[in-house]
């Protein structure tokens, strides 16, 4: 695949809840391997626009291409396999807490027939060494502290080897001492080369990390461009007040 | 006072062994029903999802000695079961009549699920859907299994509750041990201590069913090391 090529494409994105219009006419691309980081004021629309790349918000207006493969138009067969190719982490990690770790992160892989259970295993085993947590395979997700927990979100995310994965405030709801885990975490998936798409207030992570930052205002993508431009260059009035309040 | 036992224990023990047998049954279509009428109750298909509420209402809000007269009568013009004598009573009666205690069961067991689904956070379901997998998927590996886990204390009351009201199907003649006691208090014309040692009967299996239930409490529970 050439370095150019649009792994996501969204095109006139709208969204709404009711009379609460949440997405009006999002438009960017993603292309293979870029760090896309979205940043902006709490109910702007960043997790929602989240959510519509894999479908877990429904009943959008335009169009969000995934290789290609229009997203909001697939089968129920279709769309699984598609969000098999993103793998999402949520701000509350969202373990499965009757399962272990392995478990946890083995479950869909097995399940859905994607490896023999005996490779299944061995790749979780990789990845928990890859997020820094190979004693706790056998442990039940309460044990462990939130910054554990999220990173094994990200190993279970990858156990379905995706294409491309989203990141929606992973570090939010943690205590301070265990955000770098997790930034660490995502920065070396970041250099092995993973598209990323990312959501989050932690500001000098996004600007070392980002090939792109789109700052989203109000349902709309006020603003964007390079890490650079964002955060030294603009001229948005609205980006430039934005960063003053979280920098 | 309970000289009578002497002779009369071999229909204690059989009356006892019909309302194992019938609170058995009528708790397994109880759960069945339960899990389809959860499933068509937090259906989207709107259709289902109104079926499910008039048969939870309608059980709920009628007694249940008529709903198993009505069962039974019903199932009888329609259902042929041979003759065959069960522990005392015809099978033409001990069939429709766990089948009733089931249908009344399973809108209670439909409600205590409800209940335990949504104490599931949507981020559970959200994760599993993420991951690839079916709805059915993470429906059954994902939700039930948690919100099992949450519900068994509810779930123990309603079997509890099953157990004790099986002696409904008295009015339609199967013997069970409260039908059975009611005989022995005919033939003795005292009803007091038959009635007495089928109290005690239906305490004992309650009992012993609640400490089955606590049993398995802990069964589940110990796996999540801090409760959640
Ligand atoms: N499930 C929902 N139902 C109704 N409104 C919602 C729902 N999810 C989000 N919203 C609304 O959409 C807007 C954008 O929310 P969100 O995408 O979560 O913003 P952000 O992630 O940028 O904080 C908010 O006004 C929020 O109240
Ligand atoms: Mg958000």
């Amino acid at each position: 695949m050439s370095a150019e090529e649009k792994i996501i494409e969204v095109d006139n994105l709208k969204k709404s809840f009711g009379e609460n219009i949440v997405l009006k006419d999002i438009s960017f691309n993603v292309k293979k391997s870029e760090k896309v980081v979205l940043i902006g004021p709490s109910g702007g629309g960043k997790s929602t626009l989240l959510r519509c790349l894999n479908r877990l918000e429904d009943d959008y207006e335009g169009k969000v291409l995934f290789e290609g493969e229009n997203v909001n138009g697939a089968s129920k067969e279709k769309l699984r396999v598609l969000r098999q190719k993103m793998g999402m982490v949520f701000q509350q990690f969202n373990l499965f807490p009757h399962k272990t770790v392995l478990e946890n992160i083995t479950f869909s892989p097995i399940k859905l027939k994607l490896e023999a259970p005996k490779i299944a295993v061995a790749h979780a085993h990789e990845l928990l060494k890859q997020v820094g947590l190979s004693e706790k395979a056998a442990a039940y997700p309460q044990s462990l502290s939130g910054g554990q927990q999220q990173r094994v979100a990200i190993a279970r995310a990858l156990a379905m080897r995706p294409e491309v994965m989203l990141f929606d405030e992973p570090t939010s709801a943690l205590d301070p001492e265990m955000v770098g885990d997790v930034l660490d975490v995502m920065e070396g998936l970041a250099k092995d080369g993973m598209t990323m798409i990312i959501v989050t207030h932690e500001m000098s992570f996004a600007q070392n990390i980002a090939d792109k930052v789109l700052f989203m205002n109000d349902g709309m993508i006020a603003d964007s461009g390079t890490a650079e431009y964002i955060f030294k260059k603009t001229n948005n009035t609205r980006t430039r007040a934005f960063l003053s309040k979280v920098m | 006072m309970f000289d009578f036992l002497k002779q009369y224990y071999p229909v204690f023990v059989e009356g006892t062994a019909q309302t194992i047998i019938i609170s058995i049954i009528g708790i397994l279509i109880g759960i069945l029903l339960g899990l389809i009428f959860v499933m068509m109750r937090l259906s989207k298909i709107k259709v289902l999802s109104y079926i499910a509420r008039v048969y939870i209402a309608i059980v709920r809000g009628t007694p249940a000695m008529i709903q198993v007269m009505l069962i039974y009568y019903t199932l009888s013009k329609v259902l042929e079961v041979p003759q065959i004598q069960f522990l005392g009573s015809g099978l033409d009666r001990v069939i429709p009549g766990s089948i009733a205690l089931g249908i009344n069961s399973g809108a209670y067991t439909a409600e205590i699920f409800r209940s335990g689904i949504i104490s599931i956070p949507k981020g559970q379901t959200e994760a599993g859907l993420s991951l690839g997998l079916s709805d059915r998927t993470t429906m059954f590996s994902i939700v039930l299994p948690q919100a099992v886990r949450n519900i068994l204390p509810a779930l123990g009351n309603e079997f509890i509750s099953l157990v004790k009201e099986s002696s409904v199907l008295f009015y339609i003649g199967v013997q069970e041990v409260t039908a059975q006691a009611l005989g022995v208090g005919g033939t003795l014309y005292d009803f007091v201590p038959p009635l007495i040692v089928a109290a005690l009967i239906y305490f004992v299996l309650t009992f012993i069913l609640s400490q089955l239930m606590q049993l398995l409490e802990k069964k589940m529970g110990r796996k999540y090391l801090q409760s959640n």
